[in-house]
Formats: structure tokens, sequence, C-alpha cells
């Protein structure tokens, strides 16, 4: 028994890349299999007025139903008909995306240097306060229209990056300098962000005309623009540029690491510190400036959404930080995964909204049904994580048999 | 049915005398054949060697006999009846135990929760491990063969020796008549040897049959009593130490004639590349482990450093190749002061290190070769442009050292860790001095090493020696040194004792200063001069 399961460890550690694909698609189906179950099972438990009568039960909800809003839903139903793939739904769902995007990759560039950024949260408050004050400023001394687009937009995403990268590379230079651990630190830089830009907010920054926290908005031109045409209208907060760059961020990312001497000397620090300090690498440095990469994307992330979303910073971020972390760690810490990872949490995002309007299925037990998806398909990643470590600690009494090693 | 080399009293034995008897075995993986229609016949309470270099099929053999793989052919009879085994369990059952070269104990568990791990002795109807059981079993064990372990010590806290019984002890505490040692030798001193070889002797005596698996002939002449030969799989015979002598046992084994001694012919030296003066270094915890050391290696030399691990080498060499910041004194290469010069800086001065721990420092256990090909030049002009690395030459680069030192698998896509340790170590040594470098650093170079490619790293140490350049090199293998260098200074406590000539230094003198003796006050003299580069 004990024998198959390291077996099974064995084989999983191995799977090629077409595998953990197909793996991962499976485990999606197992989700949605136990959450059907879940879904109509507690069906039973609600009270409706229409629904199937089995057994002297009424069970309310249509697990079926639930999942085809979840999925097709949250790209605006395109088996209907006047479909249009600019609808509202696909919309959210890509916004979602490209912000995940941004916060996903900040995480996966700390994991891959060994380090877990769990500040991405607070550099992204910051990165995106600094882009929506430095564009307020900006503007009163740019023109407007298409000249101001075209200056303030890379102002603006240039200040996040700025804000997060700085603010990033406080815990990496407490690791390097003070030895001080990075969970610790990002955690309590966290608070720091959210205290420190709600002090400036009130000090400086807020809107007078608005009850609410939040800064002044920065001019129209100063917003992400739609791409004429095939673009989605300005009223839903999403643009195919945004979605672009972030897509060519990523695929950057993925060139960093696996080409250039940077990517090597980070990855190598982040699987065996030792080897990286015998190879030349200095480890603080390398701390401190993978940080600062780490935390510029996530600043990038907090001026996506101040240009994108709202056209302003509001004082009640959401937690694209955090959020972050769980595509990471879904997509295996690969840049190339991210985009996926990132895709499947815009769609779980929207999708519940789906549900919740079509639907009388209670909001908590739609984020239970997003939960145990992710659940699902991150746990076949977790294990290969885990085994991994269990073999490097020489667990099971097996020689690796990779083809030709067939000796001591 | 006779063996007609087999070693043990009387010739012949009938077949239930032989504790183990592989008949036929093959065992083909994808693309290799790792054993040929191997014979092996091991008597009942002898020590049997099985011999071979790196790669020759030793370890799969023995994989085969403790069920770790399945044969493609052949029949594995244990005491006389063919056995077919599944798994290691099967094996232990059968009475088949194997101690690993990387021992599979958990550090902060005691000595006996070791041991009775898996086979706990329970109480109360199973609810409680009946510990009190555990310690006396083991104590009767200790007394029975002979050996001194607690029971109740924690085995993190172990020399590496006491680890190795408290492997053997596991298996002997599961019913093992059969130990399997593989490589046991390369994880001890040479003190810890000597004691592996009474607890042997110990062992054969109480009737247990040992196979052990090594390249090293000495190891084998010294211990077993039968020494069967492997090479690229196939069995090539089983002699008796008795009745053959290193140099035949080494072509037996490598299929040529193999100069076991290095032969160094003087060397014109140069100006000094590399000089320490007066370098203290603590370690980790703020201890002193290196006090006060001036060493001088000039271009054209070989300077050895003999000792027992853990007198202050490893520190030493860190501080010598930027691992690691001397607390005092200066280390100058090349005619600059590079105390303070970081690692990258000595790397692209030109300075090559063959590390010690080629697991940690010397690859990046999950990169393949490839990658590891430009572990320390991922920044040098030769790999490196504009930042980006040049990936189509370093490839070119790994290749060639693959084939130039002879690393099996041949395959620079596989991942580090799957190569044998030997292997490993090759591709390590390979990297560095095709390094073109002005000065080698090089602790341990063949460490797990077959003779046939130590030979060649040898004779690619002197060539760097004949065209000029300097080599420190720090080695356990007092043979290594003593062949190869040109001066020889033996470091205890942190110290230089003494700095010798090589060649007229005998085994037990240079023992003798190993283990801290001085020199007599004339011969300390003499030597202070050879520390100051020996005027030629």
């Amino acid at each position: 028994m004990r024998d198959d399961l390291e077996r099974l460890l064995e084989r999983l550690i191995h799977a090629s890349v077409a595998e953990r694909v197909a793996i991962s698609v499976a485990a999606l189906f197992a989700a949605i299999l136990v959450g059907g179950v879940l879904v109509f099972v507690s069906g039973g438990f609600a009270s409706c007025r229409a629904g199937l009568d089995l057994a002297g039960v009424t069970f309310c909800y249509n697990p079926i139903q639930v999942y085809y809003e979840l999925f097709l839903g949250s790209l605006g139903h395109p088996l209907e008909g006047d479909w249009s793939p600019m609808n509202y739904s696909l919309a959210t769902t890509l916004r979602q995306t490209t912000l995940l995007i941004f916060a996903g990759l900040s995480v996966a560039v700390a994991f891959r240097a060994g380090l877990f950024n769990i500040g991405t949260q607070g550099q992204l408050v910051i990165g995106g306060l600094l882009t929506a004050v430095t564009v307020l400023f900006a503007a009163s001394y740019v023109p407007g229209g298409f000249v101001g687009t075209v200056l303030l937009i890379p102002i603006g995403v240039l200040a996040g990056a700025v804000g997060g990268g700085l603010y990033g590379a406080i815990p990496g230079a407490l690791k390097a300098y003070a030895g001080a651990n990075e969970v610790i630190t990002t955690i309590m830089l966290n608070f720091i962000a959210a205290g420190v830009a709600s002090t400036l907010l009130s000090w400086r920054f807020q809107d007078p005309d608005s009850a609410n926290p939040q800064t002044r908005a920065i001019p129209e031109y100063a917003e992400i623009p739609n791409v004429p045409v095939v673009g989605f209208s300005g009223r839903m907060d999403f643009s195919l540029l945004a979605l672009g760059f972030a897509v060519a961020l990523m695929i950057g990312i993925a060139w960093l690491l696996a080409r250039t001497s940077f990517g090597y000397e980070l990855r190598t620090s982040g699987i065996q510190p030792k080897a990286a300090a015998y190879g030349g690498v200095d480890e603080k440095r390398m701390t401190v400036a993978s940080m600062t990469l780490s935390g510029a994307l996530g600043g990038i992330a907090g001026a996506f959404w101040v240009l994108m979303e709202h056209g302003r910073w509001l004082e009640n971020v959401p937690a694209l930080g955090f959020d972050g972390i769980a595509v990471s760690i879904l997509a295996g810490n690969n840049p190339l995964g991210v985009g996926a990872a990132a895709f499947l949490f815009g769609v779980l995002s929207s999708g519940s909204n789906a549900i919740n309007t079509a639907t009388d299925v209670p909001p908590e037990l739609v984020g239970v049904l997003s939960g145990l998806i992710i659940l699902f398909v991150a746990m076949p990643e977790f294990f290969r994580m885990m085994g991994r470590r269990y073999a490097d600690v020489g667990g099971p009494e097996r020689t690796r048999s990779t083809g030709g090693e067939a000796d001591d | 049915m006779s063996e007609p080399g087999t070693a043990t009293g009387g010739g012949a034995g009938p077949n239930e005398d032989l504790a183990v008897h592989l008949d036929g075995i093959t065992k083909r993986f994808p693309g290799v054949v790792a054993n040929d229609d191997v014979d092996l016949r091991v008597e009942r309470g002898s020590v049997h060697a099985l011999l071979g270099e790196n790669g020759a099929g030793k370890t799969t053999l023995m994989n085969v006999l403790y069920g770790l793989y399945e044969p493609t052919e052949g029949r594995v009879l244990v005491d006389g009846e063919p056995r077919q085994f599944d798994r290691p369990r099967d094996a232990i059952d059968a009475g088949v135990g194997m101690i690993h070269q990387h021992f599979m104990l958990v550090d902060t568990m005691t000595v006996a929760e070791n041991i009775a791990l898996g086979n706990e002795p329970k109480k109360w109807g199973g609810l409680a491990v009946d510990r009190d059981r555990i310690e006396r079993e083991i104590a009767d064990l200790c007394d029975r063969y002979g050996f001194s372990v607690d029971p109740s010590a924690t085995v993190g806290e172990l020399s590496v020796g006491a680890q190795q019984r408290v492997e053997i002890l596991k298996a002997l505490y599961r019913g093992a008549d059969v130990l399997i040692l593989d490589e046991p030798t390369a994880v001890l001193t040479p003190q810890e040897v000597e004691d592996l070889y009474g607890v042997l002797e110990e062992l054969t005596e109480q009737g247990k049959t040992i196979i052990f698996i090594t390249h090293k002939l000495g190891e084998a002449m010294h211990s077993a009593d039968a020494i069967t030969v492997l090479r690229d799989g196939k069995s090539v015979g089983t002699v008796a130490p008795a009745t053959t002598t290193r140099e035949d046992l080494a072509e037996l084994m490598v299929g040529r004639e193999v100069l076991l001694e290095a032969d160094s012919d003087p060397v014109e030296t140069g100006g000094a590349i590399l000089s320490a003066s007066n370098v203290t270094v603590e370690n980790d915890r703020g201890v002193e482990v290196v006090s006060g050391i001036d060493l001088e290696v000039r271009a054209g030399e070989i300077l050895g450093i003999a000792g027992v691990d853990g007198n202050g080498q490893s520190e030493l060499i860190e501080a010598i190749t930027g691992l690691r910041t001397p607390d005092e004194g200066t280390v100058r290469f090349d005619g600059d002061d590079v105390t303070d010069w970081s690692r990258r800086r000595r790397i692209d001065g030109g300075m090559a290190h063959v590390p010690e721990d080629r697991h940690e420092q010397g690859l990046v256990m999950p990169f393949d070769l490839v990658e590891n090909a430009v572990l320390g030049s991922q920044r040098s002009p030769r790999f490196a442009h504009g930042g980006r690395i040049d990936w189509a030459g370093v490839r070119d680069h790994a290749e060639d050292v693959i084939g130039t030192y002879d690393v099996r698998p041949p395959t620079a896509d596989a991942d580090a860790e799957s190569f044998s340790g030997g292997n490993q170590q090759k591709f390590v040594v390979g990297r560095e001095l095709e390094r073109d470098p002005d000065l080698v650093v090089a602790t341990h170079p063949t460490r797990g090493v077959d003779i046939g490619s130590t030979e060649f790293i040898h004779e690619r140490l002197l060539d760097l020696r004949r065209e000029g350049k300097a080599v420190l090199l720090v080695s356990s293998a007092l043979d290594e040194v003593q062949s190869l260098s040109d001066r020889l200074a033996v470091i205890y406590e942190g110290e230089f004792v003494d700095v010798t000539d090589p060649d007229t230094i005998t085994e037990e003198e240079l023992g003798l200063l190993m283990a801290g003796e001085r020199p007599s006050e004339t011969t300390k003299s003499e030597a202070s001069d050879l520390v100051e580069g020996g005027d030629r």
C-alpha cells in the first residue's frame, strides 16, 4: 500500500507538461462532480416554490444550471442568442484576469527566488496610490487628449512600478542585511501600507467632493483606452490593451528567467542558495533585487487597477495581492502558467456574479464551489511540490530510474 | 559446481553453503544493459567485495538482490532457494538487508527509535510501543556484535561512523543474515574505516555474510575474502585477494593497464600565483578554526593540504575562494590583494574551484547538465552577451565536458540529481578545469570517482601544472596528495603543523603529523623554508 503510494508520487513528480495539463483538467471535472453533489444535496435543505421532488424532499438547486452559469455565464452565455464577445460578463472575467496576471507574476518571481512574498497586497496598495497621485499631479503639466494619454499612462504605470518596487525592496533589504524573515515582514508591511495610504489620503489626497475615502478622479484621457472597433465599451472598465500588456509582460518575465544571466542567478538562488554563492551570485543583492522586481510587478497591478478599473485610487482595495498567491501556486510558479491560472480565477469571480443573478443559490455556497475548484486543481501541483521535497530527503528507498541512469 | 577462484577454505562448496547465489542476472533499462548475465556466488560467513568503476552495474545488481529491481533474466537464490523479491520488504523477510550510501535515518529520533521504526514491538494490545523491549533487544545486539552505541542518543548528534553502525544494527534488528553495504567507506574518516573493518570481522565470525560494493582497490584487497569484478555490466572474474595484485585487479576493472601512481616530473616554477598570510577564519558559530595560516602556491606547482576532515581545511579554502571573509590576514592572487574581492571577481580573475560538497555547492541538483555547465560563468563574456546567456554555446560546452571527462550516461539534458555521485563529480571537475584558470583550488577532486577517471583527472591536474598554472589540492586520500603534490602541508586544528616534501615522508610520519604531532625542531626550520616556496 505504502509502496503503491510512493510509486504514484514518483509518477506525479516526473509527469510531463502534457500530463500535468491533463491532470488539471481531470481535477477540474472531479471538483465539478463533488461540488455538483454538494449543491444538489444543499438544495434539499433550502425552501423554494419549484424544484425537483424526490422521495418527499424538494431539491431546490439544479447543479447543471449552477455550473452552466459559472462557466458560460462568466463569458456572457455564448450559446444563447444575440451573444456578443464584448459583453459585460466577459469584460469582468478578463479584467480580473489582467489584474491577477500582474499579482500572480509578482508572487511567482519571488517564489522562484526562494522568497515567499505575501506583501504583494501592500505593494499593490502603495503602487496604486502613487500611480493615482502622480497622474493627478502630472496631468496639470501635460496637454489633454491623445498626447495626454500617451504620456500619462506610461508615467502612471512607471510610478506604480517604482512605488511597489521600493516598497518590495524594504523586506528584501531587511532579509538580506538584518536576517528578518520575509514572510513576517511582508505581512506586517501590508498593514503598514494600508495605514500609510489611509493617512496620506486624509492628509492631502482625499477627493473633497466625496464622502468615500478616495482620491480625485484622474482625467478620462489618462485611463487606459479601449481598442476601437473590437474593443469593449468604456463603461466596462476593461481594455484589451491592458490584457495585451499583461500577456507581453508574462512572456517577458518567462524569458527573463529562462534566458538571462539575472534569471539564471535568481532561479539558482531560489533552488540552492549555496550553489548560487559558489557560482558568484551576491546573495544579499539578489534578495533585494528579486524582492524589488516582485514588488514592482505588484505595483503595476495597483497601477492598472487605478488606470483601468476605477480611474482613481480607493481606500477599499480588493484582495488581489492575496489572490495572486493562489494564482502563483496554481501555476506552479511558472510565469506562463500564471496566465491560465489568472483566467480561471477571473472565470470563477465573474461566474459567481452570474450564478447570483440567475439562481437562488446563496453566495456562500458559490464561494464553496469556487474553493473546491481551486483546491482540486491546485492539489496535484501541491503534491508535486511536497513529493519532490519528500524524495529529496530520501523518503522512498528507491534509486531513481531515469532511463540510462543505471548504476551507483 | 565448483568455483575455482573463490577464496574461502577448501575451494568449492556445495550449493547450500552459498548464502547468496545470483544466477545469470541480466537487467535491461530502456537503451542500457546494466547487468549482462552476471553470476555471483557468495559463501556464508564471508566478506565478498563487488568491485567496479562508476557505472559498472554494481549497485543495480545489488538492487536486484534487494528487491528494488526485477531482473530481466536470471534467478536469485538465497540459502540455495530460488526467490522472487518484488520489494525490499520481501528481501528483508528472507534475511537480506542493505545499507545505502546515504543513510536512511531520522536525525531527530533516537537510535532506538530509528532501529525499531516500522517494526516496533507493541504492548497494551497494540496501543503503545514497547520501548523497554526495544532498548533491551538493541542492547543484546550490541553485546553480541561488540558495538558501542547508546540506544537513547539522538541520531543527528552521532558521528557518521556511528550512524553507519546504527544502519547496520537496524538491518540486524530486522533479522538480516546477509548485509549489503553500498560504498560503506565513502563517507568515513580513515579511523572510522578501520572501525568498520573490525565490525565486519565480528559480523562474519558470528556467521553473517557481507557483500560490499566498492570501487576502491585497497579496501577490497584489505577486507574481502573474495572479490568479484564487474566491468560494463559483465562479471569479469572472481578472485581471492591473496592470489592477486592491485595492478592486476585495476586492469581487470578498467580493461587496460592503469597507472596507479600519477607521476609528476619536475616543472620549472614561476612566481607566486596565490599567497595567503596570517589568514585567520572563524566558522559560523564564531569559533576560530583557521589560525594564522601562511601559504604560497607558485605557477607550475601543486601544493597539497593533508589533514583529517574538520581541521579548518574547508574554512581556509572558503576564505581563499571568496565564499567566506577571513577575520584577519590577506589573500593575494596574481599580484592583487583579493581579500575583499567578491566571489564573482575571483572567478572572473581566473580562479577555478572544485568544491567540497558537490550536492550543495558544485551542482544545482534540479538543473540539467546544460544549465549546470554555466554555473559560475553565467556572467562571463564567454557565455553571456548583454545580459543574455548563449545557451547554444553552453550546450556545446556541456557536451565537451561530458565527452572529455567520460560522464555517464552522456546526456546533457538529464538533471544533475539523476547522475551517480562519481559522474556528478567528473562533471564538476571538468567544468572547473576547462575554465582556463590560473589557479585551481580543488577539494577532494576524485571523491567517489572510479580509478579510470581518477587517473584522467590526475593527468589533467598535472597538465595544468605543466602549463604553468597553480594548483591548491585538498584531499583526504593520502596517496592522492602524496603522489600529486610538489609540497605537502599538513593541517591540524587550524594550523599547518608542517610543510614537507611528499616524496620523502612516509605514510606513518604523515599520519602522526595529521594527528597533531609536531615535527622535531630541526625539520621544522627546514619546513618553514618550504613554506616560502622552496627556492629552486
